[in-house]
């Protein structure tokens, strides 16, 4: 699924990723749409406490993907 | 981290940070330096201190520096990395402060307070100010520093943020003499050198023990959170070629973001060279003195602060006259450096919050944060991460107020998602 937060500024961003794996379970790939830099250092780090693994791209513009991938697999 | 898209060549990547952002970048730069060319025609002291704010902002930026971040995140996810940065930057303030006020106040058990030094009052105020201020920071996203930088940025929730800060104050200064009356005017001023004989040995050893127990409290409280470490992707690329191998550095210093703990150790060593300058790093005072100018122009002035003039610290300074004053340079020169720091990496830009909340929130956190911040007489910067090297012991309970607070706020946070 896609996460789209851009204009959300700390926490929410990361917030909204785990309550997005908690949702999923798994099932699916979680991908972030932000513009908030901090994001990068704080969704990481929850990825693996959820499952997920994680990469990021620059997209430019000042934006950024986090790809969160279930470990294993999509279920 | 910041993976650019495969296939570009190196020098490509290099080429596209000669931008149009890294131009308008430069040209900041040159406006920085102008700006304090103008400055040191009429105060040899302010133009240093100008450049050190905007070196400050520059590190907020390059870091993504933020100490609302550092009490909120304890309580939201059990995360230590910010506040550890914090205490990098503190262990390197505090033995600088102690060497400076040394040469002010070679003997702190006659009574004599190191003028400059941010000593602030310690009671009821420090505790009410402190909550209040941590609560509001965690309801606006940022404190006050932190907003301040990201105004630069770009985003404009923190220029509401700002402006409510600007209305907080304003309602402490219309009530801070009740304050003074009520319970300031009592609260003594605690400088920990010259209590219990202890000197600047104790003093200095008694906050370096404090830090390094607080350091092993937090990484204690990470751990059982279960919150782990990941090792952050380097990008595998080859770095054989003079312009590779420069690449690489400007990378690592101009466009991904700082590891905290270098911003915390740089802005440590910042907050002493302005001290060595004049004063401590602080924010507070020049915005109180904005809020002040503005309800005086709206024809309703504050009343004479009784006492505040006597307490030092950033507030206490919000009495300077003129626009280019020492807390202007501390203050204001954040903006352009932090500006400097989102063209280079290019992360500026024009951010709007997408919902209505976070303009509420903003606005209200902002209120909330700048009447804690007045009644505190400072911020996270000038009351704790300048108070706690100047050896005063309200720095610790700002702090500990600060985190009560925080943890209210995060209650609140997490039910407006």
């Amino acid at each position: 699924m896609e996460l789209d937060v851009r204009g959300e500024i700390c926490p929410y961003p990361m917030l909204k990723a785990v309550q997005a794996m908690k949702n999923l379970k798994g099932s699916d790939n979680v991908v972030v749409i932000t513009d908030h830099a901090p994001c990068l250092e704080t969704i990481p780090p929850q990825a693996g406490r959820h499952g997920y693994s994680f990469q990021v791209e620059e997209t430019g513009g000042a934006e950024w993907t986090i790809t969160l991938s279930p470990l294993g697999g999509a279920q | 981290m910041e993976n650019l898209a495969p296939g570009t060549s190196l020098s490509n990547r290099f080429v596209r940070h000669g931008s149009k952002h890294s131009l308008a970048a430069i040209i900041t730069v040159g406006g920085i330096l102008f700006v304090a060319g103008t400055m040191a025609n009429n105060d040899p002291l302010l133009a240093p201190l100008w450049l050190l704010g905007a070196v400050a902002g520059f590190t907020l930026q390059r870091s993504r520096f933020c100490f609302a971040s550092a009490f909120r995140d304890l309580f939201l996810f059990g995360s230590s990395r910010m506040m550890r940065a914090i205490i990098v930057g503190l262990v390197i303030a505090t033995v600088g402060f102690g060497i400076n006020m040394h040469g002010q106040v070679p003997f702190p058990e006659f009574g004599v307070q190191p003028q400059e030094a941010n000593i602030l009052p310690f009671g009821p105020s420090t505790v009410v100010g402190g909550l209040l201020f941590g609560f509001g920071m965690v309801l606006s996203g940022g404190c006050v520093s932190g907003s301040l930088y990201r105004m630069a940025e770009g985003y404009i929730g923190s220029w509401v943020s700002i402006a409510g800060v600007l209305v907080g104050m304003g309602l402490l200064s219309q009530s801070w003499n009740w304050w003074w009356s009520t319970t300031i005017v009592n609260e003594p001023r605690i400088w920990i050198p010259a209590n219990f004989g202890l000197g600047y040995g104790g003093g200095i050893g008694i906050t370096l023990v404090g830090l390094l127990a607080l350091f092993l409290i937090v990484l204690w409280w990470e751990s059982r959170s279960g919150l782990s470490t990941v090792p952050m992707g380097r990008s595998e690329r080859s770095e054989d070629t003079f312009e590779e191998k420069l690449s690489v550095f400007w990378n690592l210093f101009f466009v991904r973001g700082w590891p905290a703990a270098v911003g915390g150790a740089v802005l440590g060593v910042i907050g002493l060279m302005m001290y060595m300058t004049h004063m401590p790093w602080g924010v507070t005072g020049e915005l109180a003195r904005w809020s002040n100018g503005i309800m005086t122009l709206l024809q309703f002035p504050p009343p004479e602060a009784l006492g505040l003039s006597d307490i030092g610290g950033c507030a206490g300074r919000s009495d300077e006259t003129g626009i280019f004053t020492h807390t202007f340079a501390v203050t204001v020169g954040v903006l352009p450096g932090a500006l400097v720091g989102a063209l280079f990496s290019r992360e500026f830009k024009l951010r709007f919050p997408q919902s209505p909340k976070r303009y509420v929130q903003a606005l209200t956190g902002g209120i909330i944060m700048g009447y804690g911040a007045a009644l505190a007489v400072g911020c996270t910067v000038g009351a704790f991460f300048s108070s706690v090297p100047s050896l005063s012991l309200s720095a610790w309970l700002f702090a500990l107020a600060l985190a009560f607070g925080a943890f209210v706020g995060v209650q609140v946070i997490k039910r407006l998602a």
